[in-house]
């Protein structure tokens, strides 16, 4: 998980810390390896949620989180095919900065709502409702 | 110590406040996010240094690096309330001591790179490779910040007094 966001965090604030035009759209260069670290994540997510299901189903914010999470990525997607172009268009430079604020706030969002599912489950086991 | 620490926290509110209903999460939480910020700009910078990512200009990734020194200020803040709000769950933890026993390791190499390469990594063309001493560097820094989150992640399990430490 820190390897996924720790990549999407540089690459945010790599393009809203950047003057207009000097951003480094190379940055992007660092997806390949994330997209292994959301293999792991994906797979251990899955192994978690054949353990305890009904921890995490019956739990609103496991859902909020997967939402976030899923929207994250998307714009990771968006941002590693379309940074390069951003680098000469003002337009999709300007979307790509309001994209990397909502990936910021997103990231929070997930990682809060990730640690927050240990706190919130009203249901432990599935055998409850058996 | 245990006593002083545990005084401190009580007189700071600390204590109080980690104990109210959703102190600990809350303070686990930016814990967290300081971590992902410090693995976003130092991790992100070693991947790099490794030959990760290679085009991505070191002096643009370097910048990032003062966020990595914020991610791990809110680090060492949040990880000091844990610490003084339950301090025999982290000081007779073997998990702990070795959490920050790799952060030492972290520390004293990232003194040896900028000391030694950091003039040498800046001034690399951003297709270049560095030399195999400065990779070591980046390796280094790249594991021991690993195994801090991985210890870091044990902590719960190896909870004194069921567990054996230094100073049991």
């Amino acid at each position: 998980m820190a390897l996924v966001v720790g990549v999407n965090i540089a690459v945010c604030l790599n393009l809203l810390t950047s003057s207009q035009d000097s951003f480094s759209a190379a940055i992007t260069r660092f997806y390949p390896i994330h997209w292994w670290g959301v293999l792991v994540i994906f797979l251990s997510g899955i192994a978690l949620l054949i353990a305890y299901p009904a921890k995490a189903l019956t739990n609103p914010v496991f859902f909020l989180k997967l939402l976030a999470l899923a929207a994250a990525l998307t714009i990771a997607r968006y941002f590693q095919n379309n940074l390069q172009l951003a680098q000469v268009d003002v337009k999709k430079r300007q979307l790509a900065k309001k994209l990397a604020a909502s990936a910021l706030v997103l990231w929070l969002i997930t990682l809060f709502a990730g640690r927050f599912l240990a706190y919130t489950h009203s249901v432990l086991l599935a055998s409850r409702y058996f | 110590m245990l006593e002083s620490l545990t005084n401190f926290a009580m007189n700071t509110g600390i204590l109080g406040f980690m104990n109210s209903a959703w102190g600990w999460p809350i303070i686990e939480s930016l814990h967290f996010v300081g971590l992902c910020l410090l693995l976003g700009t130092v991790g992100v910078f070693d991947l790099r240094m490794l030959g990760v990512a290679r085009g991505a200009s070191f002096i643009d990734l370097h910048k990032l690096v003062p966020f990595g020194v914020a991610g791990f200020g809110l680090n060492v803040l949040t990880g000091a309330m844990f610490v003084v709000s339950a301090p025999d769950q982290y000081l007779f933890n073997p998990a702990f001591i070795s959490k920050l026993l790799f952060m030492l390791i972290a520390g004293l190499n990232m003194l040896c790179f900028y000391a030694l390469y950091a003039r040498e990594v800046r001034s690399t063309p951003p297709s270049d490779q560095l030399v195999s001493r400065a990779k070591i560097v980046a390796g280094v820094s790249l594991l021991a910040w690993c195994l801090v989150i991985v210890c870091g992640r044990l902590i719960t399990y190896y909870r004194p007094p069921y567990h054996w430490c230094v100073f049991c």
